[in-house]
């Protein structure tokens, strides 16, 4: 069963370039859809704070955001409510086009809330019809107070990695040029809403944490809540630093091409090692490699009782890894890492193509790093059928595990294979990063272990799988 | 009494340019329609985040993940420049593969905007799959959600419904049961379905939640049908009226909520179905329930006789709420904002202002801008609304409480709750209770404990 069920084995480079010889298609099935890219752009715009976003569109697109994004940050990320607006395109507007509406709308949004920034997101519909939203913003930004600015989001445009992008590119011409240099001052790149789907607000506390203990300050987290003011000063920066080097990734590197802001490659603070590059990655720029060590030495010493248990936790041991709340594969070759750093092999399973092709530069970065992990694809991960009710990978999963003699499982509750699983979902409240981070995961790689010979819930393997 | 027809002050929304909308466009009402009928597969026919107005949709006709399945073409620039219609069809072929009763193919903005045939398409293939495939033209612009729950069961009707029925003696077609802001909406439907059981009459069809293909088929057997929305299914009504002679009950009178509106649609309903005395007997009984749980389980919402209050509703459960406000709860609106706007809703919010000597300001089609523009200059005591007046209302002095009631609402809810019914009463009562208390619970500590 094991053998007839793989799809690909072998390295995190060898399938990097399975995927650049288009030997493993790199797309998804029709039953697995990521957000388009106007919804990914959205997530940027909604991430600055007293911005009016005008989708040039119908209301569907709109109210689906703002519902999702809009409210999510009124409940779970502190964040008041404010206006996610649209132009209602309708029939008649498909036909004659949109744009005196699109120009009167701006004026409109000006005056009703007075807004610092007005972002114009278009549409598949003003996009197809041919409505320039990029020239009426042009010509509205002389008759409003707010900032103008607009993104060719149109969702067949792109997919949604490139709303991020274009979102991140187009936040670059709100910054001016720099009448000083702010020392000792950073940017964190690569925020959308508030951190990201895959980190918790908690994360980002404990990046400040320790980056206010360096006695570094952050001018904006971009686009993590941040001002127009922030983003406007932005250039005044000594360094950028991202959580993860994937999200920073784009505007961290245009940053540093135009304006010669260097951009802190490092990955996610999974783990001693992975802190410490970022906590390094952040100092040696600045110049405050001392105040670092010594905040790495407080720090790590405070933490040794739970990183000695994590080593006999994962010494010796198969890792096998895999993230399918959001199965980006960021996060499981971070996961990976760490679990390496504690002496487990580590084995990555069921990363889809489509997220190495999207992921590429963050991929391929991560590899100079030394990072290449055994990889497993299971036929299953390819097939046709909710993703939420993958019963077929849960199997393959269990098969993969029944390989191993050590194995312990790092990933998603809605796993149970038959080895300890240590509950590393990200929908937690608190940090998995830095060092409070590595004191969670060890509380929740003990009781993994603790538990690891109770069933799983009946109920739980009934909703989930059927 | 003066002439309140002439004092009620009935505003449209301004034509304004820039909307902050309550609703959802045609391809997600369509979605909605679509995902009720059981063990279908739905098909859209769009980009990709189209698609997750479709997973929107699936949550809201409570689908189960093992039995339902979504696909999407995923349109891209190559498919908006030359057409989608080999991408469509490809994906109908493999979905082959997954065994379903119906597929139905939803087709959105961009597919539409660049002439997509999806009828001709799904024509084509329907002989080379073994499941009937319905296309259901729905782009976004095309209107509103309700709009969207009008087209998709005007298709499925012209496309399903088979004219060679005999009348089944004393049954009923159930309309957009799915258009209604409760947020367990289908809990609604179940007492409806109660009732008429308790009255002898039968349902052949519900148009759509857990629908299978042969109520679509057997609908025209219905003698008479039952809209369950005030936003949505009217022409799917007169559809059933005019190609099949469905006769239509309970027309032009508010849903039943409250003990006024339940008793009315109640009596109504007996009539009909010629059983006015058993309609009676529940009409008392379940008064009877209310009263008596009220007083056995610490009913304490007098404190709010006389408040001013603002509906911030759909149609559906916004104009029924009204009377409920005014005469069990002894409350005054003041403003009535609802999301949508129909010329049959306008006419019977009207009558039920007329009725209940009420003058507040009414919205329809409304935004949240206008909303919150309505709140901070009316500041009302209190608000039925959703989750999301509840933080529109922050920083607004004055606005002591917000009834979530309306989706969406805050709190995780596992069982359905219905509002129509008697039951439905307390379940608002209960609601709006934890609500009010809610407001006074301490939100600091004075002092820290000493373990």
């Amino acid at each position: 069963m094991y053998k007839e069920r793989i799809a690909f084995q072998g390295t995190l480079r060898q399938l990097l370039e399975k995927v650049e010889r288009g030997e493993m298609i790199p797309k998804l099935q029709a039953s697995h859809a990521p957000p388009c890219k106007f919804w990914t752009a959205f997530m940027v715009i909604n991430g600055i704070r007293h911005t009016v976003p005008i989708i040039h569109g119908p209301t569907g697109c709109t109210y689906s955001v703002a519902s999702a994004y809009k409210m999510g940050s009124c409940e779970y990320r502190g964040v008041p409510l404010e206006p996610t607006t649209c132009t209602s395109l309708g029939e008649a507007n498909v036909i004659y086009g949109g744009e005196r509406e699109l120009l009167e709308a701006i004026r409109e949004a000006d005056v009703k809330y007075h807004p610092d920034l007005i972002v114009v997101l278009s549409s598949c519909c003003s996009g197809i019809i041919g409505d320039d939203v990029e020239t009426i913003a042009r010509e509205a930004k002389d008759t409003v107070k707010a900032r103008v600015l607009a993104i060719r989001s149109e969702g067949f445009g792109g997919d949604f990695r490139s709303g991020y992008e274009d979102a991140f590119s187009a936040i670059m011409d709100l910054m001016d040029p720099p009448e000083k240099k702010m020392e000792d001052t950073i940017n964190i790149l690569g925020a959308r809403v508030g951190p990201t789907y895959t980190e918790w607000a908690e994360d980002l506390d404990e990046i400040r944490r320790l980056v206010d203990a360096m006695g570094v300050k952050i001018n904006a987290i971009i686009a993590g809540g941040c001002t127009l003011e922030q983003i406007r000063r932005a250039r005044e920066v000594e360094l950028n630093a991202s959580w993860c080097y994937d999200w920073g990734q784009k505007i961290g590197q245009l940053m540093e091409e135009r304006y010669g802001i260097p951009y802190s490659r490092t990955g996610q603070p999974y783990g001693l090692r992975a802190t410490e590059e970022w906590i390094m990655g952040v100092a040696g720029p600045l110049g405050l490699e001392r105040r670092a060590e010594e905040l790495i030495r407080k720090e790590t010493g405070q933490v040794m009782d739970e990183v000695q248990y994590l080593r006999q936790f994962f010494g010796g041991k198969t890792a096998i890894v895999e993230v399918t709340e959001y199965p980006g594969p960021i996060r499981a070759l971070s996961l990976a890492s760490m679990a390496e750093e504690f002496g487990a092999h580590p084995v990555v399973v069921n990363i889809h193509p489509y997220t190495i092709k999207e992921r590429m530069p963050s991929i391929k970065f991560l590899l100079e790093q030394g990072q290449n992990p055994e990889v497993i694809l299971t036929k299953g991960l390819f097939s046709l059928g909710t993703f939420r009710s993958s019963h077929e990978t849960e199997e393959e999963l269990k098969a993969i595990v029944a390989e191993y003699n050590d194995a312990i499982y790092l990933g998603n509750p809605r796993r149970y294979p038959d080895v300890p699983m240590v509950n590393l979902t990200t929908s937690t409240g608190y940090p998995h990063y830095g060092y409070q981070g590595i004191r969670n995961i060890a509380t929740l790689a003990e009781s993994a272990m603790r538990n690891s010979t109770r069933p799983r819930s009946k109920l739980f393997q009934q909703v989930l799988y059927g | 009494m003066t002439d309140m027809a002439e004092a009620i002050d009935l505003k449209i929304a301004a034509a304004e340019r820039c909307h902050d909308p309550y609703l959802r466009c045609a391809f997600y009402g369509a979605a909605q329609t679509a995902m009720g009928v059981s063990g279908s597969c739905v098909l859209a026919h769009s980009p990709q985040g189209c698609y997750q107005l479709v997973e929107i949709a699936f949550g809201w006709q409570s689908e189960d993940y093992t039995q339902t399945e979504i696909l999407c073409t995923k349109l891209c620039e190559d498919e908006i420049v030359y057409g989608g219609e080999t991408a469509l069809a490809r994906t109908i072929i493999e979905a082959k593969s997954l065994k379903v009763p119906a597929m139905f193919v939803l087709s959105a903005c961009g597919p539409e905007i660049v002439g997509d045939n999806i009828s001709s398409v799904c024509e084509e293939l329907s002989m080379k799959v073994d499941f009937k495939i319905i296309p259901i033209e729905c782009a976004g612009f095309r209107g509103s959600q309700y709009d969207g729950v009008d087209i998709a069961l005007d298709t499925m009707l012209k496309r399903l419904a088979v004219d060679d029925k005999q009348k089944i003696p004393d049954s009923v077609c159930l309309i957009a049961p799915h258009a209604n802001a409760n947020p367990t909406w289908m809990a609604d439907l179940a007492w409806v379905k109660g009732t008429l059981a308790k009255l002898g009459a039968n349902v052949v069809a519900t148009l759509t939640h857990r629908t299978t293909l042969s109520e679509f088929e057997n609908v025209a057997s219905a003698e008479k049908s039952i809209v369950l929305s005030h936003d949505a299914g009217q022409k799917a009504a007169d559809h059933l009226y005019r190609e099949f002679g469905v006769e239509q009950l309970c027309r032009g009178i508010p849903l039943p909520i409250g003990l006024t509106n339940a008793s009315r649609w109640l009596i109504e309903l007996g009539k009909a179905l010629d059983v006015a005395g058993v309609a009676e007997g529940m009409v008392a009984e379940g008064e009877r329930m209310v009263v008596e749980q009220c007083r056995r389980k610490g009913f304490d919402l007098f404190s709010l006789s006389r408040l001013s209050t603002a509906i911030v509703a759909d149609a559906t459960v916004g104009i029924p709420i009204v009377r409920l406000a005014v005469e069990d709860l002894e409350m005054v609106p003041t403003l009535v904002s609802l999301r949508s706007s129909g010329k049959a809703a306008e006419e019977l919010l009207g009558n039920e202002l007329r009725d209940l000597r009420l003058n507040p300001s009414v919205v329809y089609h409304t935004d949240l801008y206008q909303v919150r523009k309505s709140l901070a200059e009316m500041r009302p005591k209190t608000v039925f609304g959703s989750n999301i007046e509840r933080h529109a209302a922050e920083g607004l002095d004055g606005i002591d409480y917000v009834f979530q009631l309306i989706n969406p609402i805050q709190r995780f809810r596992m069982i359905d709750r219905e509002y129509f019914g008697y039951t439905g009463i307390l379940n608002l009562f209960e609601s709006i209770q934890n609500d009010f208390w809610d407001r006074y619970r301490s939100k600091r500590r004075r002092y820290e404990a000493r373990w």
